[in-house]
């Protein structure tokens, strides 16, 4: 029996300059380290490379162990994810994606991530693990 | 020295923004800021250019070298970037403007939803 099924781990390189703006208004952008410099003043660059399975609602997001359930995945998530690494989390709380490449989860300020955050999306087939 | 030709690009079903006129002068490139290398219409653009068509995320190249960037974003970041530092960007989804840096998304540089048959 699998404890976890994890989906994607990666690490966070690089963090641009404007990401406090889009954490202002409760959004994480993720790109991977091919992402151009225009991109990374905005990102969170990080070292993923495999999408092991598709995002699906009720996986869970671990920014540095604090978990986010994943509430909706929007169309284009997944091969934009796959592709670049880049993932839009927006911490809304909508049941619905507003934009075809959004992932969104609990309205809540998001987790104050750094260089060396670790990301983490499991299955939400997984049992619950506690403690942390 | 090729001729390089002007393009017009108008905004597809439900997309938002332009026409833009796109003209790759002195070489200017058409860089697909997408997943999966260049995208046909970066490349039909160029191709109705006499441009170049580029995969932006497996080269850069400085702004003044961009005659317009592709890009399939889903609405929240690459489409405020591009507009912000004044890059024609044509958008494949029909996104609306949004997100942090809705601000600098304007129809002079911002065009969306649009298709093949959309240019020119």
């Amino acid at each position: 029996m699998e404890k976890t099924n994890l989906k994607y781990r990666a690490k966070v390189t690089h963090i641009g300059e404007l990401v406090t703006e889009f954490i202002d208004a409760g959004i994480l952008v993720f790109f991977g380290e091919q992402a151009p410099q225009e991109l990374r003043d905005f990102s969170i660059i990080h070292d993923g490379k495999e999408l092991k399975a598709d995002l699906e609602k009720g996986d869970v997001l671990y920014l540095d162990h604090v978990p986010y359930e994943i509430l909706s995945i929007g169309p284009v998530t997944n091969q934009n994810f796959a592709n670049l690494g880049h993932l839009v989390v927006k911490f809304n709380g909508a049941l619905e994606p507003e934009m075809p490449g959004d992932v969104t989860v609990a309205n809540q300020k998001p987790h104050d991530v750094k260089i060396g955050s670790v990301i983490e999306i499991v299955s939400g087939q997984a049992p619950e693990e506690q403690g942390g | 020295m090729s001729d390089y030709k002007k393009l017009v690009i108008k905004a597809g079903p439900g997309g938002w923004g332009g026409p833009l006129t796109i003209e790759p002068k002195d070489g200017r490139i058409i860089a697909s800021v997408t997943g999966g290398g260049i995208h046909p219409i970066a490349q039909r653009i160029a191709d109705l250019t006499g441009g170049t068509a580029i995969d932006g995320f497996n080269s850069t190249r400085p702004f003044d070298q961009l005659a317009a960037v592709v890009i399939d974003c889903g609405g929240t970041a690459r489409i405020g970037v591009y507009p912000m530092k004044k890059v024609p960007t044509i958008d494949i989804y029909p996104t609306k403007p949004a997100g942090p840096l809705f601000r600098f998304i304007t129809p002079q540089y911002f065009v969306s939803g649009v298709r093949v048959e959309d240019l020119g």
